[in-house]
């Protein structure tokens, strides 16, 4: 038995023997072997202090029984320990009276009660009537440390927790013990809020009620709460969630531990974007345009009207953009629609601000996420995780900084991964081309990066690294790192379900299941099942509009998509929609898009539909319903069930999961993909595609393109930031407030160059449009380039043009 | 009866210089240094270890042992424990004050034995004039080549940097005097791993105190073995003793170990003040459980001998209380030190010994109740579970048992005063007295 | 970091103590070792720890000011509030408390009509009670900016309050105060000492501090 197995160990826990991995920590071996031993400050994703002591055991020494933290104790061969005798029991009465002795003890008011473990132990181990007749340490009553936490002092435990996890898992070390002994408390920095993309998390993991989350303050009491277990669509990232709701209404997302993603965490935008889902505005009822403006319809009018005008055009002049907001059933009943209903090949659910889909989708050497923890190097050339891809940052930041992982980070500005990389590429945009083949022959002081990229096994994290960067460089990197031997790659992108619908056949070169277009059997096969295809490789979102502009086409399917915000191109979105025949929009909210169309259709969305979604490293993962939508709000599927049916054709599905077992027969890398393995069975905690009864045809390995450098100056680097003014994090009152002031970034020379400094105002001017914005002076940003956060309310005119202009504010008395 | 004077010799002789580099070169300073220098550096460090020196910072560990548990890992680092602040302690500030020299010489040394190129002298904030002293002697030394690069022809390189704390006495435990160098609140660290495996910058660390290095010259210049060979077996070597409260000739005394407490209080300590009686003391400093005449003046002056008897001999210091003292007040006083000293990390010692300070202060202001008693134990025994000693501890470290030593203490011996305190029959006061 | 950084984030300071800092950078293997010392440096320019020094000693050694904030606060040295021009630290710990170190503290409080743990409003003395300060045997001890007296009954405690206050000593020397006030030591001081402290802040060369005159 150990010899087969040389990492377990035995140790006897109360008398009996049991198997344990070797080295594992005391209180974690006896949790997993049935022994729960009680804990305030240990958290199995954190580093044990022992601070709280409640952990206490006996374990035998040569000189006696000894007390010991079971959280900071590794198990060796043969050790004994002893969980329940008089000394223990007595310690850890000893400890929780300590601890309650300067607690408040208003449990009736706390949004912790309920839930407590301070509370429940108390119960379980507890001494009854309170000895202490001293006066209570007192603090003031909660304070406001951010826009959504507040702080109470007096309830604080003092287990290190939050402290822990903003300086150790998240990285800003905000929130600190100050003083010491008796007058030990946590606290921020006069002045400095505990501003933190991560903040949520230290509410979540907070043993007591002295952390708490303002969007959940009061809203509801633990016994009262529904719950579903699902993933956040927030990012590709697909981080697990609990989805809590009363009186059918969302009020917690709180984070699920599942190994292979988010480890427990997620980032205050997964955890409060749900109120969108409850916002004034959302669409409840089908919209009509009239003379005067969209005026409210019937369901019945509003899909005959739909089913006429899109009857009325041939198929190819029709196109569909969207399908990434909702579920992989969602994504597959809208292609289905557009390819065997409308008959078009013009389908795309990226936005023109994504990768090449055959990239995305069919990857050779994709990278898992838990790659990076194995990794030897990781090369990060992409968009700040920090703002994109928060959770993944995590992991990252957790490779690099506990793990050993030497991390390369290639960007044209600072990013949240600088302070834990071993080297950091500046580049202006445009010049990316130039710093891959220099980097690639080691050149130019090149050579101990190229070096630390060949130590071992190697991680490329590829994206754009800003949105006016051209999608192509992304796949040059992938296909120079795959170069080199124990090689992996993550295409990212960032868009909620963007894979699922990839993989769902929502882009001119794909079919669903990670079939090339042109793959003759692979369409073969799915004709069998969907009837004709339409011939031919479709366009992509920016030939659509294009296509729209020129009169090539003339409707447009929206389904959870709005170019106007998420095309690099916002002028051509416009006058795309303008020129466009016929627009029909399906949405949860009146998006700048969506205001443009001829029909908007109200929809279900976030934990109103069940089904599944599919994350950047090709993870399957069950998305749960625990509300039904507002008003006459419909699931996007039956929307366009009823719109087949009055155009004489149907997606023959009875209910989603018949559609989710039509996915697992006409989608090869989906095969053997059934809702019960994911809710109950081996896929818990997703199953990655391909599945082992499934197949992946498209093989694709990323190639040079070719890409050259481009010249421009100033070059604007346009890239996104975690609360932009994205139409759902605006319908969040609380993402809403966290929204960033606008600005434009200068390198001190060229700051110097136009005579500016900082707070000046300046005018700010594109090929799509001109915003006045007051001027930061950022040495780390790359000389000869601007930058400008993506999509806010302000500099959303502006668009991701390769190059900006600075002029003087139009205020200043020129 | 303090003959040899190892530690002492040269301040008793020269009053007036005994801290310059003139002075300690003129009475054979660094030829020890020189000589180690000829040595192979395991001969170096066999020598401390053939002296049996048990460490005098307060723990008592031998440190011949304590070095051989250094992991072989570079760089490595010697740090000194000058943190000096258990109450009743002042030995190592005149060891600093008055022969900066003889430390350094035993610093670079130990050094030389330990194979460390960097050594930190912690010295406690409220120490500057000692400070100055050793930086001055630090800076000589660089000037005379006995610091810095390629040391007296040897190859051989040291630097030794001065760190002061900012006042907290927890920063005296080894493991939260690292974290305060390193620049982090002075929290001790959970062992293992132990400093000699993951110390200053998690390297391998050794923590000697002040009085302890001093002595490692004399080791060299006249053998380990001669050093073993001075007092008992097991508490070899002369030792600084800090005799202070009521007795007449309070100070600083070099000693053999083994007199009897009767001598080192009557002889030494010149007996008590105004020839008042001796009603008890402390033996080694704050955190000892007192002493007693009746049972314990001609108890053996070493380090086990008070061990069997249920106290230590700690940092040296030993603190003494005539007949008049209100021993209530006085170990008031010690757990007001702790429960202030305690650096808040872990519940029992954080919460403990707070509670166990507003406690007797309400007891000594008339509002105590007959249960307070027996609480106060019970208190006690759930951060030192068994009130056994050595003590068992709940906590981190030992500060919080270290606060339970006085309530014990005058449980034990004085009970009956503790308990005329107590408000008796009808009215049990039960008024909360806040503490400023 | 470029000294051109360092006397950017410190511009405020003297030219004497910026080198200071840079120093102290240099000195230890990782920068935030500095943390500490640099506080002392910030107190002697700032008067105390102010939260602008907790800003600038964060720059200087790349944590964060709260990180900063959590380490000055966990030690009694760091003042984080006004101090007087003379701070008077009172032992009460064991040894003096049994020689009398209440008197004393209440004798000062009078002679500076300044309570135990306020500053008086004339800015001139602050006042407060510490724990063991390593004088036992010179008990009961105190030091004015942390430069010891020994032996300092009440009443000479009251005569030393007098004299700081008329004499307004830029540098205050332990010899002086001590010969002036002070009785029985500890042990021989050996001979005289040629520096003092000019601020509330522990007089040690590489943190900022001056011989006598240099003030
Ligand atoms: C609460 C506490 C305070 C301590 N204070 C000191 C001190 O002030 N000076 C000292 O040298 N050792 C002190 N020690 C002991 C040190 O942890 C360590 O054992 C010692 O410095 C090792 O040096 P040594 O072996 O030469 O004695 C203290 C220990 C504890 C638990
Ligand atoms: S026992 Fe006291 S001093 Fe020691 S670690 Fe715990 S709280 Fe800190
Ligand atoms: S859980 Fe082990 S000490 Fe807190």
């Amino acid at each position: 038995m150990l010899a087969e197995q040389p990492d377990q160990v035995t140790i006897h826990i109360d008398g009996e023997p049991r198997q344990v991995p070797a080295r594992e920590l005391l209180i974690k071996a006896a949790e997993d072997t049935g022994t729960y031993i009680p804990r305030f400050c240990w958290h199995p994703r954190m580093k044990p202090v022992g601070m709280c002591r409640m952990c206490l055991v006996e374990v035998e020494t040569p000189r006696g029984k000894m007390l010991t933290t079971s959280c900071t104790m590794p198990v060796n061969e043969g050790m004994v320990v002893d969980t329940q005798s008089d000394v223990v029991t007595k310690a850890q009465e000893g400890i929780l009276e300590f601890l309650l002795i300067n607690h408040p003890l208003d449990c009736p008011v706390c949004d912790r009660g309920g839930e407590c473990p301070l509370q429940d132990q108390t119960m379980a181990y507890g001494p009854g009537e309170s000895r202490f007749v001293e006066e209570k340490r007192h603090f003031e009553k909660p304070i406001e440390i951010s826009d959504v936490v507040l702080l109470d002092r007096e309830r604080c435990i003092l287990c290190a927790r939050c402290t822990r996890f903003s300086d150790e898992v998240s990285g800003d070390p905000l929130i600190e013990f100050i003083e010491r002994g008796g007058n030990t408390q946590v606290l921020t920095f006069p002045d400095e809020p505990f501003a933190s993309y991560f903040s949520g998390n230290t509410v979540q993991i907070c043993p007591v009620g002295a952390l708490t989350a303002k969007p959940y303050r009061f809203r509801a009491r633990p016994w009262d709460l529904e719950a579903v277990e699902s993933v956040s669509l927030v990012d590709t990232v697909h981080s697990k969630v609990s989805v809590q709701s009363s009186q059918n209404e969302i009020v917690r997302i709180n984070g699920v531990d599942n190994d292979p993603t988010n480890h427990g965490w997620l980032s205050d935008k997964d955890r409060f974007i749900y109120e969108y889902l409850h916002g004034k505005e959302r669409l409840s009822v089908p919209l009509i345009r009239k003379d005067y403006g969209l005026a409210e319809a019937s369901w019945g009018d509003a899909l005959d009207l739909v089913a006429e005008r899109l009857g009325s055009f041939r198929g190819d002049a029709v196109a569909g953009l969207g399908g990434a907001q909702g579920t992989n059933e969602e994504a597959y009943a809208f292609s289905k629609f557009l390819r065997t209903c409308i008959v078009t090949p013009h389908v795309d659910a990226q936005m023109g601000d994504g990768l090449d889909p055959q990239l995305l989708a069919g990857v050779t050497n994709r990278a898992t996420i838990d790659d990076v923890d194995r990794a030897a190097a990781i090369l990060l050339w992409a968009g700040d995780l920090k703002e994109e891809l928060p959770v993944l940052y995590l992991r990252v930041r957790r490779a690099a900084r506990e793990l050993g992982a030497k991390l390369v980070v290639v960007h044209p500005r600072r990013t949240g991964l600088d302070d834990v990389a071993r080297h950091k590429i500046t580049y202006r945009p445009g010049e990316g081309p130039d710093v891959l083949r220099k980097l690639a022959a080691g050149a130019d002081g090149y050579a101990d990066v190229l070096d630390t990229l060949s130590s071992g096994p190697v991680v490329a994290i590829v994206g754009r690294t800003g949105l006016s960067e051209d999608g192509r460089l992304a796949e040059s990197v992938a296909a120079f790192v795959s170069g080199m031997d124990e090689a992996r790659v993550l295409p990212i992108v960032r868009r909620a379900n963007t894979y699922g619908a990839l993989d769902m056949g929502l882009a001119p070169t794909l079919l669903p299941g990670r079939v090339a277009i042109d793959d003759a059997a692979g369409r073969e096969a799915l004709e069998a099942v969907w009837g004709p295809l339409p011939d031919g490789t479709g366009r992509g979102a920016t030939e659509i509009l294009q296509g729209l502009v020129d009169g090539e086409l003339g409707a447009l399917v929206l389904y959870g998509a709005d170019p106007v915000r998420d095309h690099p191109d916002p002028t051509l979105a416009r006058q795309a929609l303008k020129s466009a025949e016929f627009v029909v929009s399906l949405d949860l909210f009146l998006s700048d898009s969506a205001a443009m169309a001829d029909v908007v259709l109200p929809v279900e969305g976030f934990a109103e539909t069940e089904g599944t979604a599919t994350n950047l490293e090709g993870r399957v993962q069950k998305v749960n319903q625990l509300l039904p939508g507002p008003g006459q709000t419909r699931q996007a599927w039956t929307v366009l069930d009823e719109l087949a049916r009055r155009m004489g054709a149907q997606l023959g599905a009875q209910t989603v999961e018949s559609l989710a077992k039509e996915i697992a027969t006409v989608a090869p890398a989906y095969g053997g993909v059934t809702w019960d393995r994911l809710d109950w069975g081996d896929g818990r905690s997703g199953m990655r595609l391909p599945t082992e009864a499934g197949s992946q045809p498209l093989q694709y390995a990323p190639l040079d393109t070719g890409l050259l450098a481009g010249g421009e100056r100033l070059a604007l680097h346009y890239a996104r930031v975690l609360f932009d003014d994205g139409v759902r994090n605006r319908m969040a009152p609380s993402l809403a407030r966290l929204q960033p002031e606008p600005f434009v970034a200068l390198h001190p020379r060229d700051a110097g160059a136009f005579a500016v400094s900082a707070g000046d105002v300046v005018r700010v001017v594109t090929e799509h449009g001109a915003v006045e914005l007051p001027v930061r002076i950022d040495p780390t940003l790359a000389e000869g380039a601007a930058y400008v956060p993506a999509n806010l309310a302000a500099t959303a005119v502006l668009g991701a043009a390769p190059s900006v202009t600075i002029e003087p504010s139009a205020g200043d008395g020129g | 009866m303090t003959a040899p004077l190892i530690l002492t010799q040269r301040m008793v002789d020269h009053r007036t210089d005994s801290h310059t580099i003139s002075r300690y070169e003129a009475s054979g300073g660094y030829d020890a240094l020189r000589r180690a220098l000829d040595m192979p550096p395991e001969d170096v460090a066999a020598a401390v270890k053939a002296s049996n020196i048990r460490g005098r910072g307060g723990a008592g560990f031998p440190t011949g042992v304590k070095w051989g548990f250094l992991a072989p890992a570079y760089p490595r680092y010697l740090v000194i424990n000058g943190d000096e602040s258990e109450p009743g302690t002042f030995k190592d500030r005149q060891l600093l004050e008055r022969d900066p020299h003889q430390l350094v010489e035993g610093v670079i040394i130990s050094s030389v034995a330990l194979g460390v190129h960097h050594a930190f002298i912690y010295i406690r904030g409220e120490y500057p004039r000692p400070a100055r002293r050793v930086q001055r002697a630090i800076d000589e030394a660089y000037q005379k080549g006995y610091l810095g690069k390629d040391i007296l022809g040897s190859g051989f390189d040291l630097d030794v940097t001065v760190h002061l704390g900012g006042g907290a006495y927890i920063c005296g435990e080894e493991t939260a005097l690292l974290n305060s160098l390193e620049g982090r609140r002075g929290e001790p660290r959970i062992k293992p791993p132990f400093p000699a495996v993951e110390g200053l910058y998690a390297k391998p660390t050794i923590v000697n105190n002040v009085e302890t290095i001093s002595n490692v010259p004399w080791m060299i210049l006249n053998g380990g073995e001669a050093y073993a060979h001075i007092g008992p077996e097991k508490s070899s070597g002369t030792r600084l003793f800090s005799l202070s409260g009521h007795l007449k000739k309070p100070g600083n005394y070099e000693i053999v170990m083994g007199m009897s407490w009767r001598e080192l209080i009557y002889e030494v300590g010149g007996g008590i003040k105004d020839d008042r009686k001796l009603k008890c003391w402390i033996p080694g400093g704050a955190s000892a459980p007192w002493f007693v005449p009746d049972l314990h003046l001609d108890v053996p002056v070493t380090i086990d001998d008070t061990g069997q008897h249920g106290s230590m001999l700690g940092s040296g210091a030993v603190v003494a209380m005539d007949e008049s003292t209100n021993v209530v007040a006085a170990a008031h006083r010690i757990v007001r030190f702790f429960a202030h000293e305690s650096c808040g990390q872990c519940t029992p010692c954080r919460e403990g010994t707070t509670w166990l300070e507003r406690m007797l202060w309400r007891i000594m202001n008339g509002h105590g109740r007959p249960m307070d008693l027996d609480m106060l134990l019970d208190v006690c025994d759930n951060i030192s579970p068994g009130l056994r000693w050595p003590p068992a501890q709940t906590t981190i470290c030992p500060l919080g048992p270290s606060a339970v030593s006085p309530i014990r203490s005058i449980m034990t011996h004085f009970r009956d005063e503790i308990e005329a305190m107590i408000p008796t029959a009808e009215g049990v006061a039960s008024e909360v007295v806040r503490v400023g | 970091m470029s000294e051109r950084q360092l006397d950017k984030i410190v511009a405020s300071w003297s030219p004497a103590n910026r080198e200071r800092a840079a120093t102290l950078l240099a000195t230890y293997p990782e920068k935030r070792s500095a943390v500490m010392p640099l506080l002392y440096l910030a107190a002697l320019e700032h008067g105390h720890v102010v939260d602008a020094a907790m800003h600038e000693v964060a720059e200087l050694t790349g944590l964060t000011p709260a990180q900063v904030q959590s380490v000055a606060s966990f030690y009694t040295m760091y003042k984080r509030a006004d101090v007087g021009r003379y701070l008077i630290s009172v032992c009460t710990s064991i040894s003096c408390y049994l020689m009398g170190g209440d008197e004393v503290l209440a004798a000062i409080e009078d002679a500076t009509r300044t309570l135990d743990g306020e500053t008086s409003d004339d800015g001139v003395f602050s006042v407060e009670h510490v724990e063991c300060i390593g004088a036992c045997g010179g008990a009961p001890a105190v030091q004015v900016n942390y430069e010891l007296v020994e032996g300092l009954h009440p009443d000479k405690a009251l005569t030393m309050c007098q004299w700081l206050k008329k004499a307004k000593p830029e540098v205050v020397m332990g010899d002086e105060l001590q010969e002036k006030f002070g009785d029985q030591i500890s042990f021989d001081w050996g001979p005289a000492e040629p520096e003092g402290a000019v601020a509330p802040v522990p007089a040690f060369g590489p943190y900022g501090s001056a011989a006598a005159g240099e003030a």
